[in-house]
């Protein structure tokens, strides 16, 4: 379990880009993280992992300080997935899934036969086995993310940290990967993920944390709790409108036309 | 297994290199029996009495063991700044590492023998010191350029060391302008490298200089391929990515100009050795890098030979890396080998 508390960071002295801030990301919940652009969501998830230092707050991995952590141990409990990976060179989606094991292997160890398991295991997790030989750089999109997300659960992490894991696929490949995050919590994986579409936050997430540029942490809880009208109008700074989905009877967002046009 | 991993031509490039190695102590201008120096050695004669095993010792072995050193020592910086930078294009000498020793090989050159300075206090070889300190001193500048708080920068790396590099190439030209033409020849020919060293004093230096940093690059190669999918992952994986880019920049740096201060700024092999092995063994570093460094060394002894053996005479070796690499370098683009590079 991570458990922050009153976080506030700042890349230069005197400019926060958020205060006040506590989340939690506790096994078996999958935890949104919304918010406006400039309110600090990616910043807050780079603190929870232990990449960024805060300015005040603290945050704890298990009980203890998550600075007390070495950078391989929290890697082998704690694991990132940043925006837009891009490799710089050709990898088999094999190899880069055993790239994950590197938290376990060390800088100069060999893969080991529970490494290979592990591995095979993820792709099978993830539902891209058929890819394993394929190159990474030809898989589309929507492929690409999930080997990524079998690269990362191949640290055998209990945390999962996404960073807009769908911010660049169609409808169809952005619900598959909230499908899979579903069931990744609902087997005992707890996840943080930042991202912008407020629908599917609504529709798959336990819990929602809304940031806002002034005030931080703006509202934490269920998602029918945070996605009101009045706090997301505020938040967004614009007329939002939460009605029902005519199916899953989740909030349904959707933004109001300046009040000026006709 | 990891990927079917074409295990074949690997082999068959390790066993190429220690053959072409090994032949590089037979061929030469003069002919060389092995089986006399063999003889010779077997007598238990003084090097003077034996003709075949002093050509041997004296001139073959050092020579092989610099080109050796030296090709291996910048196929490994080659391809551990194109990791660092995560650019194709880097090179050894992409941080301006070359021509800022050039450049001090110049002024070395001039202050000496133009202005009769003497410049003892450097050591034995002032010219190749003061090559040595240019070429740090330029390390000095583009780190100090490119560090930030948290980590370095490529693209000011990149910038910087371009930058610094033209400056010194500046500088080089402005001095062949106001130089004696006869000095100008021979400061020319040390432009164009060679590894015709003689004796072991040289290959005492490149040992001690560059197989370190060579073992310190080789350990990082799971590092490497980390930080091929960005440096945010890597950090999030356990990797201290700051340590290290700080470890590869100063290891690489340090080695490259070592090199150069000793044999001249050779050109091509450390941008094409680490790609053409690529094309070979994959992209993991933890086969790329040590082939890598084998295969640069094998390269840097056949390009002499080839110099050896082409002209009556010696041709010079940074000629002939080029000649030769350059349009087998173009051969493997035209094979499209290198889609794989996004940058």
């Amino acid at each position: 379990m991570l458990e922050a508390q009153d976080l506030a960071f700042a890349y230069e002295k005197g400019r926060d880009v958020f205060t006040r801030v506590s989340a939690i990301v506790r096994g078996g919940m999958f935890t949104g993280i919304v918010g406006p652009n400039g309110s600090g969501k990616s910043t807050l998830l780079r603190v929870l992992c232990g990449l960024l230092k805060p300015r005040a707050g603290h945050v704890t991995l298990d009980g203890k300080a998550l600075r007390s952590f070495s950078a391989m141990e929290r890697a082998r409990r704690v694991a990132f997935l940043p925006q837009a990976v891009n490799p710089s060179f050709a990898l088999s989606v094999f190899e880069v899934v055993c790239l994950g094991r590197y938290p376990h292997v060390g800088a100069l160890g060999g893969l080991r036969r529970r490494d290979l398991d592990v591995a095979e295991r993820c792709l099978g997790d993830t539902a891209t086995g058929a890819l394993r030989d394929r190159e990474f750089m030809t898989l589309s999109g929507g492929e690409r993310q999930r080997v990524l997300l079998a690269s990362i659960l191949a640290q055998e992490p209990s945390l999962l940290l996404l960073d807009e894991p769908t911010s660049a696929l169609d409808i169809h490949h952005q619900i598959e990967i909230f499908s899979l995050l579903r069931r990744l919590a609902n087997e005992g994986y707890g996840l943080a993920v930042v991202t912008h579409d407020l629908n599917l936050a609504a529709r798959f997430c336990d819990g929602l944390l809304l940031l806002s540029e002034e005030h931080g942490s703006m509202a934490a809880g269920k998602p029918g709790a945070v996605l009101t009208e009045e706090q997301l109008s505020s938040a967004y700074a614009t007329r939002i409108r939460v009605t029902e989905h005519p199916i899953t009877g989740t909030p349904l967002i959707s933004a109001e036309p300046p009040a000026e046009e006709p | 297994m990891l990927r079917r991993m074409r295990t074949a031509p690997v082999v068959l490039l390790v066993v190429g290199s220690v053959l072409m190695v090994a032949s590089s102590l037979l061929i030469g201008s003069a002919d060389l029996s092995l089986q006399q120096a063999w003889a010779e050695w077997r007598a238990g004669l003084a090097l003077r009495d034996a003709p075949a095993l002093s050509v041997l010792v004296q001139q073959r072995l050092p020579r092989t063991l610099a080109a050796l050193i030296v090709g291996g020592g910048l196929a490994l910086a080659g391809c551990s700044f194109q990791a660092l930078l995560r650019n194709p294009l880097a090179t050894p000498y992409t941080l301006g590492i070359a021509s800022a020793g050039a450049l001090g090989a110049w002024t070395a050159t001039i202050l000496v023998e133009g202005y009769g300075l003497s410049l003892g206090f450097l050591g034995p070889r002032p010219i190749q010191a003061v090559a040595f300190l240019f070429a740090v001193l330029d390390m000095a500048i583009v780190y100090l350029l490119a560090a930030r708080r948290t980590r370095l920068s490529p693209a000011v790396l990149l910038l910087a060391g371009v930058t610094m590099g033209m400056l010194a190439n500046s500088g080089i030209l402005l001095m062949r302008y106001l130089a004696d033409p006869e000095r100008l020849v021979r400061m020319d020919r040390w432009l164009m490298g060679g590894v015709d060293v003689i004796g072991y004093e040289p290959i005492k230096v490149l040992f001690i200089g560059v197989t370190p940093c060579m073992i310190i690059l080789l350990a990082q190669g799971a590092r490497f391929d980390q930080l091929g999918f960005g440096t945010e992952l890597a950090a999030g994986r356990g990797v201290n990515v700051k340590l290290l880019q700080l470890i590869t920049f100063l290891a690489g740096s340090l080695m490259t100009a070592i090199i150069v201060s000793i044999v001249g700024p050779i050109g091509f092999v450390g941008l094409i050795v680490p790609h053409a092995v690529r094309a070979i063994t994959g992209s993991r570093h933890r086969v790329l890098m040590p082939v890598s460094a084998l295969a640069g060394g094998a390269f840097l002894c056949f390009c002499d030979i080839v110099g050896r053996k082409l002209v009556t005479g010696e041709f010079p070796i940074g000629i002939v890396t080029s000649l030769i690499g350059g349009p087998f370098f173009l051969y493997l683009l035209m094979r499209r080998r290198f889609t794989d590079w996004e940058t």
